[in-house]
């Protein structure tokens, strides 16, 4: 099996940040949105307060694999979870997609599906990675 | 209503990394997903939203949050902007001494909120798919469908027709995107006046 990430949505953990301040702050989601963009160390604190929080604030985010892998392993991932969306490119590539509750809810599996997903948001979700890390 | 796409996965971003294989839009569209701040509409309007279940929402909590001043954050239907919108301000001003009496009480913010009515002001993050996006649009464009919601859908399709031309372009409400009405002995008979418009704005 073989994962790739494609694309993100861009600014994760600051949408993150944004919606755990939403629910319990009185500020607007636009100017919470504008003044983290230019405060990453304030995003990075935030999002290290994750498990606080209600875990649809992980749900504002899409991420797109290609994946390789057989019908048999797909079906697993399937059966795991049913919040991954899968379209098949060619027998055995895939379009994966899912958002980051998602990639954390798999880490209670210790597999190498779930390893791949989880080194795969390095780049992108980097608190979310050590959280994910930390926790599983 | 204040409302504005914070991001979106872009649909060039991700053509350009795929190997060439056909993907039909529907199923292309389940993979990119869209993230809008939502500001000042009415708790009656975003009880609507969350009608949609397809989609994430994070909500201003009126446990965690006090609302103060009321009556400079309500939303007033329209129609109710004439006199007979007196018993409307009149009910929002006998509510609000209500909540800020419960609240000085020492009641805790999670049960005054009990007499707060629909049409506090509330903010919200939404993030949908583009394929529930599409169906939303469907729905919430609809000339059934209640004024302040379908505001809110016109400004979604907006800022997305801006940053996904090629996507949403030719979309709208059901009439639109289906080519005939799905509305039955409900249909207001205009879908036509709603293809042109819906296309002229393409």
């Amino acid at each position: 099996m073989k994962l790739r990430l494609l694309a993100s949505t861009p600014a994760i953990e600051t949408l993150i940040a944004t919606a755990m301040l939403t629910t319990t702050s009185g500020a607007s989601p636009i100017s919470l949105f504008q003044g983290l963009s230019i405060k990453q160390a304030k995003v990075a604190e935030i999002v290290g307060r994750l498990e606080v929080q209600h875990g649809s604030i992980l749900e504002h985010n899409r991420l797109d694999w290609l994946l390789e892998a057989g019908e048999s392993e797909v079906l697993k991932i399937l059966l795991a979870n049913k919040f991954f969306t899968l379209t098949r490119l060619v027998s055995n590539e895939w379009l994966m997609s899912a958002n980051l509750r998602t990639v954390l809810e798999c880490q209670t599996e210790k597999n190498d599906f779930s390893k791949l997903l989880l080194e795969s948001i390095k780049n992108v979700a980097p608190s979310v990675y050590a959280f994910g890390k930390h926790t599983y | 209503m204040k409302i504005e796409l914070l991001a979106h996965t872009s649909s060039k971003e991700l053509l350009a990394t795929l190997p060439a294989s056909e993907i039909p839009e529907t199923e292309f569209l389940g993979h990119l997903s869209f993230t809008y701040a939502i500001e000042g509409i009415s708790r009656a309007c975003s009880h609507q939203l969350v009608r949609h279940r397809m989609a994430s929402f994070s909500q201003q909590s009126q446990r965690y949050i006090q609302v103060k001043r009321l009556s400079e954050h309500v939303v007033t239907p329209p129609k109710l902007k004439n006199s007979v919108g007196n018993d409307f301000l009149s009910f929002i001003e006998a509510a609000s001494n209500a909540y800020t009496k419960l609240v000085n009480e020492g009641i805790p913010r999670e049960d005054a909120r009990f007499v707060l009515p629909n049409a506090t002001e509330t903010s919200l993050l939404l993030t949908m798919d583009g394929r529930s996006l599409m169906h939303f649009f469907g729905l919430r464009l609809c000339n059934r469908s209640q004024w302040e919601v379908r505001e809110v859908a016109e400004e979604m399709l907006n800022q997305a027709r801006v940053t996904e031309p090629e996507l949403f372009g030719g979309t709208g409400p059901n009439c639109v995107q289906l080519g005939k009405c799905p509305e039955g002995r409900f249909n207001c008979g205009r879908a036509m006046e709603m293809m042109t418009r819906y296309h002229k704005v393409k």
